[in-house]
């Protein structure tokens, strides 16, 4: 909504400069979104009035005058001759300046100096300086009624300068789309009196009315007048008119139409005008033209006055006469009875539409418009009459004709004063600040509502709310409004209070960011995934992903079912754009469907791609890529950290859409942990990923549950170990699991870590086969082993091995 | 000569030779030549029986003090000699960057969000936690938004398909009807979360964005308490010398409903008064009654704002993709 310093002062008064006026509005919650300075003409120059002229001291033809500005009295020296004591006419202040003479550029700025000896403290001027065509020898004489200190072009009717104000309403607040609601609560905030404008014309009260108005839904249309005039002009706009919708950015359209936008602007009312002639008379309402206020019949066609056809729905309310519809209510009007340059007579439509209806109307057509947008945010019933009056009032005095008839005005029953009782103290108490009771009475009703003497005592009031405030509802909106008057800003801000909360996810909030921290330690950049991504990704990881009803593009359809393809989505970001190594983690929830409901759960995410260590300078090796060992010591790193034991890898035999290469993590073979492997190398490269992909995702909830963070001392091992080799040379297809199985098996007395340090292909190993060291650490606590203790349990543990796994030894 | 001029003139010999040995090996081999089994003063030694019982002490003394003097010469040039060793054979370049381990960073919004769960549970809030998928209930209705109100465009929230209209939380302030419903006053719970709308990514949206929302309802709660305590986790996110400026507004789940404004140095950099930073209000009595607390006994307050413009004034960042990119050299920064 915008808004004029010059506008708003015909309402109320009040001496704010422009920019108190941007924080009075502010902290009254009408938050000043722009605020633009127009410059006007004569800026500057006043209606001043000559009190004494003498004659100049040392200047036969200058004379030294005192003249009153408006605001004091100011000393001139004046070359004219064509004035006397008690004339008025314009002065131009210091600092001010005149338009460039003819020939000249620069324009003319007044300066207080000294003609002939004399100070002058302004110059009175002529037509001519001020760039006026009037062609006078000496000052322009203005009019003997011109207002002391009143601007020289306000004085003119030329627009002056002004503020124009961009403000930000609230939904909860109609009744600010309008000049007379911000200027209420300028006048309620300041307590200076309210100048609503009010009707000077007698308008008929009973006689024949010129058209009759059937509401046929009166669920959609609880009010509608109807106001006749003729004999109108329909013409340009006056100046005043024209200046003040373009200041706030209307177009003027024409003396009919503007007046009624600026009605609208004013009240908040919206209002149509149509050629009352364009309008099918009816034989059954005594042939008088007729409006009929019904529902659009399915498909019903109807061109709205910007030239758009649109097909109406049958549940679109539609203003027509016995044989067309007219306008679209609440939204716009109709072509075929638009305000014309021949239009005479015209019929003012200022109505009450509810806000639901006409916020579907203007949806579902894309249709928004200054009416629409009031309407649906909730009009005041009670305005109707009274809007389409002073709309009247005001075609009249720019266009010239008379009233015919009364206002029609068809309700089905007057709107019930709505009362909120206010408990005094309990503001009080809410807002943390004693404020009188007749301070708070003060306030509301310099809002406009009224006290109910019945229903009040010392500690409470009954208020009567105007129609206009469609947001009071309640004791704590009444409690805002004092708040808002009072100013927050005076409220003290009182210390936090001592307490403590509490909540189940407190804790679980605290584990989240220990992993976080634990993970960036291991050298892994954390990542923030869009929650959102294409249900093609979604389905690498489940058939049935959870999908949005309303996605806005197939990018983002689908709720990820998994951390793994927005990582994915991260390392493509990063390769794109040549950053090559890249190592992320992410905690985040996921979404999966369990039958008819879906879970969301907590889960923690890894993806590397490319080198392993930082770049160097020497090193075997420096140009090292990530492989499944990275990321399966990252793995082991948190299943550690969390104390889980039991954890087991078993690696997928088939191949999947998105691993080439992978294994399942569960504990104890049964409760399911997640997942790590190796990228299809396929779908990588389609994504700018050229280097082996890495990815793996833990279930979260279920790693913390079964999180085991109890810790207790070992003691330092007191007598030396012995350590023993083995290298062995095995299939394929023993793993390292298979030989920590035959360890498990045969439980070699004092046997405390057995470690791969080898593993390896090629020379001396046959295909099909691979060499295996590893090394065995023996200790016992109480002594130091010897030889004779470890050589027949470790013998025994070497014969296991070439049993169980066709383990040949080598030397 | 006699034996102990001989002595002398070994002594004189051993150290010369010490002196003169250039390396380990050589100084080894004269340790050897002197002191040795066969060497130069086991031959003196040998040489004292041929002296009379009188002379013999003197000699005997004389020899091994010069062995004595010899030792000590031996450790000082063989420390000297071992130093001279050590001594890279090339000059050590300082200047060359060191060997790097990979060092990972949190998201630059976890960080900003531990900021300000930590600034909060200083007073005592406690993290709390609510489902991104809700109703229609949870998200709007109880949170006394009606049915036609423009915050619940279809336009605006997305929804998920499945039966009773799933959508996506667009706010937190869900969190507060699911924690009020479980859980008798007094609260104190701070929620920070994933929150969504329906609006195409650019520099200042992105569909998925976080918000934290604080509540505190107990007994005797008014406006100044939430002004001093908004006050306090500003002040400790943004620096001391933020100032904070409350202004009227309107949310339909707080009565009366509050935006902040905060200004500081780094604001009037930008060439701003006031920069908005979040809303806030005292819970709607109608909320109340809706989760079954009485509003005559308890009152209180509710407040959130967003984390990513938090992030985004913090360290400047213009655009709010960014976060979602994960460009490392983007995450590093942090």
């Amino acid at each position: 909504m915008k808004v004029t310093l010059n506008w708003l002062k015909q309402y109320v008064d009040f001496d704010w400069s422009p920019e108190e006026l941007t924080e009075r509005l502010t902290l009254l919650g009408l938050e000043v979104e722009g605020v633009t300075h127009l410059k006007g003409d004569f800026e500057g120059v006043v209606v001043a009035q000559v009190i004494t002229r003498d004659k100049h001291p040392n200047a036969d033809k200058l004379s030294v005058c005192r003249v009153a500005d408006g605001k004091g009295e100011r000393q001139i020296v004046c070359g004219a001759q064509n004035f006397q004591a008690g004339d008025k006419v314009p002065l131009i202040l210091p600092g001010a300046s005149l338009p460039p003479k003819p020939g000249d550029k620069e324009p003319f700025t007044i300066k207080v100096g000294k003609i002939r000896g004399v100070e002058s403290h302004g110059m009175m001027c002529s037509p001519t300086e001020l760039g006026l065509p009037d062609v006078v020898d000496g000052l322009l004489i203005l009019p003997a009624d011109a207002k002391v200190g009143q601007p020289l072009a306000e004085h003119l009717g030329r627009s002056g300068s002004d503020v124009v104000y961009d403000l930000e309403i609230t939904p909860n607040r109609p009744d600010l789309n309008s000049l007379i609601g911000i200027a209420r609560e300028i006048a309620a905030l300041t307590g200076n009196p309210l100048r609503i404008p009010g009707n000077t014309l007698e308008f008929p009260s009973s006689g024949t009315a010129p058209v009759a108005v059937r509401v046929e839904a009166a669920d959609l249309c609880p009010r509608y007048t109807a106001q006749v005039l003729r004999g109108v002009k329909v013409g340009p706009s006056p100046d005043w008119l024209r200046s003040a919708l373009e200041k706030v950015g209307l177009r003027s359209i024409n003396n009919v139409v503007d007046v009624s936008n600026y009605v609208m602007l004013e009240t908040g009312q919206p209002l149509h005008t149509f050629d009352l002639h364009l309008i099918a008379k009816s034989a059954a309402d005594a042939g008088v033209p007729t409006l009929v206020i019904r529902r659009a019949i399915e498909g019903e066609a109807f061109t709205t006055l910007d030239g758009k056809t649109h097909q109406l729905k049958s549940d679109t309310l539609l203003i027509a006469d016995t044989e067309k519809g007219i306008a679209l209510a609440g939204v716009m009007g109709g072509q075929n009875t638009e305000i014309r340059d021949t239009t005479t007579d015209v019929l003012i439509e200022s109505a009450y539409f509810t806000p639901t209806h006409v916020r579907r109307t203007s949806k579902s057509l894309g249709l928004r418009t200054d009416a629409s947008y009031r309407y649906e945010r909730g009009a005041d019933p009670e305005a109707s009459a009274a809007a389409g009056r002073r709309c009247a009032e005001l075609i009249l005095a720019t266009a010239g004709g008379r009233v015919d008839g009364p206002l029609v005005d068809v309700r089905p029953a007057a709107l019930e004063v709505k009362t909120v009782t206010l408990r005094h103290d309990r503001s009080s108490a809410l807002l943390g600040i004693e404020i009188p009771v007749a301070d708070q009475t003060g306030m509301l009703v310099r809002l406009g509502l009224s006290v109910d003497a019945e229903g009040s005592n010392e500690t409470s009031t009954r208020f009567r709310i105007p129609s206009w405030r469609v947001d009071l509802k309640r004791e704590a909106d009444l409690v805002e409004e004092v708040a808002r008057l009072y100013g927050v800003d005076r409220i003290p801000s009182t210390t936090p209070r001592r307490a403590s909360g509490s909540h189940p996810f407190d804790a679980m909030y605290d584990q989240l960011a220990e992993i976080r921290r634990v993970v960036a330690a291991l050298g892994l950049n954390e990542a923030q995934g869009q929650t959102l991504i294409s249900d093609e990704s979604a389905r690498w990881i489940t058939p049935e992903p959870v999908l949005l009803a309303n996605p806005l593009s197939s990018d983002m359809n689908a709720l990820r079912p998994s951390l793994l393809p927005g990582l994915i989505d991260s390392l493509s970001n990063n390769l794109t754009r040549r950053n090559g190594d890249v190592q992320l983690f992410e905690v985040g929830r996921v979404f999966t469907k369990s039958g008819d409901t879906v879970r969301e759960g907590w889960r923690l995410a890894f993806a590397m791609t490319g080198a392993r260590n930082p770049q160097f300078w020497s090193g075997a090796d420096r140009d090292a890529t990530c492989d499944l060992s990275d990321l399966k010591g990252v793995v082991e790193e948190v299943i550690e950290f969390l104390g889980l034991r039991g954890v087991v890898v078993t690696r997928r035999t088939e191949v999947t859409p998105l691993w080439v290469e992978s294994a399942t993590l569960s504990l104890g073979g049964k409760l399911p942990l997640g997942q790590m492997g190796q990228m299809q190398p396929v779908l990588a490269k389609k994504r700018e990923l050229r280097d082996t992909v890495l990815l793996a995702e833990l279930d979260l909830d279920v790693l913390l549950a079964r999180r085991n963070s109890a810790k207790s001392f070992k003691p330092l091992p007191q007598f030396p170990s012995v350590r023993r080799d083995v290298a062995m040379i095995v299939p394929e297809s023993v793993t390292h699991d298979a030989v920590l199985g035959v360890v498990r098996q045969l439980k070699p007395a004092n046997l405390e870590s057995i470690e791969p340090f080898d593993l390896f292909r090629g020379r001396h190993v046959p295909a099909g086969q691979k060499s295996l060291a590893y090394a065995l650490t023996y200790r016992a606590a109480d002594r130091t082993l010897r030889e004779e203790d470890v050589s027949p349990v470790h013998s025994k543990l070497v014969a296991g091995f070439q049993q169980t796994l066709a383990a040949v030894m080598r030397e | 000569m006699s034996l102990l001029e001989q002595i002398d003139s070994v002594k004189q010999a051993a150290v010369a030779e010490l002196q003169a040995a250039g390396d380990l090996p050589a100084l080894e081999r004269a340790k050897g030549a002197f002191l040795g089994a066969s060497g130069r003063f086991t031959a003196l030694m040998k040489e004292l029986g041929s002296l009379t019982k009188e002379e013999r002490p003197a000699a005997g003394k004389a020899i091994n003090a010069a062995k004595g003097e010899i030792e000590a010469i031996l450790v000082g040039r063989r420390e000297e000699l071992e130093l001279k060793a050590a001594l890279p054979s090339e000059p050590a370049d300082f200047t060359l960057p060191g060997r790097r381990r990979r060092v990972g960073r949190l998201h630059p919004l976890t960080q900003v969000t531990d900021d300000i769960v930590r600034a909060f549970r200083k007073l005592g809030f406690a993290v709390a936690d609510g489902p991104e998928i809700e109703d229609e209930y949870h998200c709007f209705d109880a949170l006394n938004t009606p049915a036609d109100h423009p915050a619940r465009d279809a336009q605006d929230t997305f929804f998920v398909q499945g039966a009773g209209r799933p959508l996506l939380r667009t706010h937190t302030s869900s969190v507060q009807i699911r924690v009020m419903e479980k859980m008798p006053p007094p609260i104190r719970i701070i929620v920070p979360g994933r929150v969504y709308r329906r609006d195409n990514a650019d520099a200042t949206h992105n569909p998925t964005f976080h918000q934290i929302e604080g509540l505190y309802v107990d007994r005797n709660v008014t406006v100044g308490d939430l002004k001093g305590t908004v006050e306090a986790v500003f002040q400790e996110l943004l620096g001391s010398d933020v100032k904070l400026r409350f202004r009227p507004h309107y949310f339909s789940y707080t009565e009366p409903s509050l935006e902040i404004d905060f200004t500081n140095s780094l604001v009037k950099k930008l060439g701003k008064d006031w920069l908005e930073i979040a809303g806030c209000g005292m819970v709607h009595p109608k909320v109340f009654e809706t989760v079954g607390y009485d509003p005559e006994v308890w009152s209180g307050w509710a407040f959130g704002f967003g984390i990513e413009r938090i992030a985004m004034l913090r360290y400047g960042i213009t655009d709010i993709r960014l976060f979602y990119e994960n460009d490392t050299r983007f995450l590093k920064q942090f």
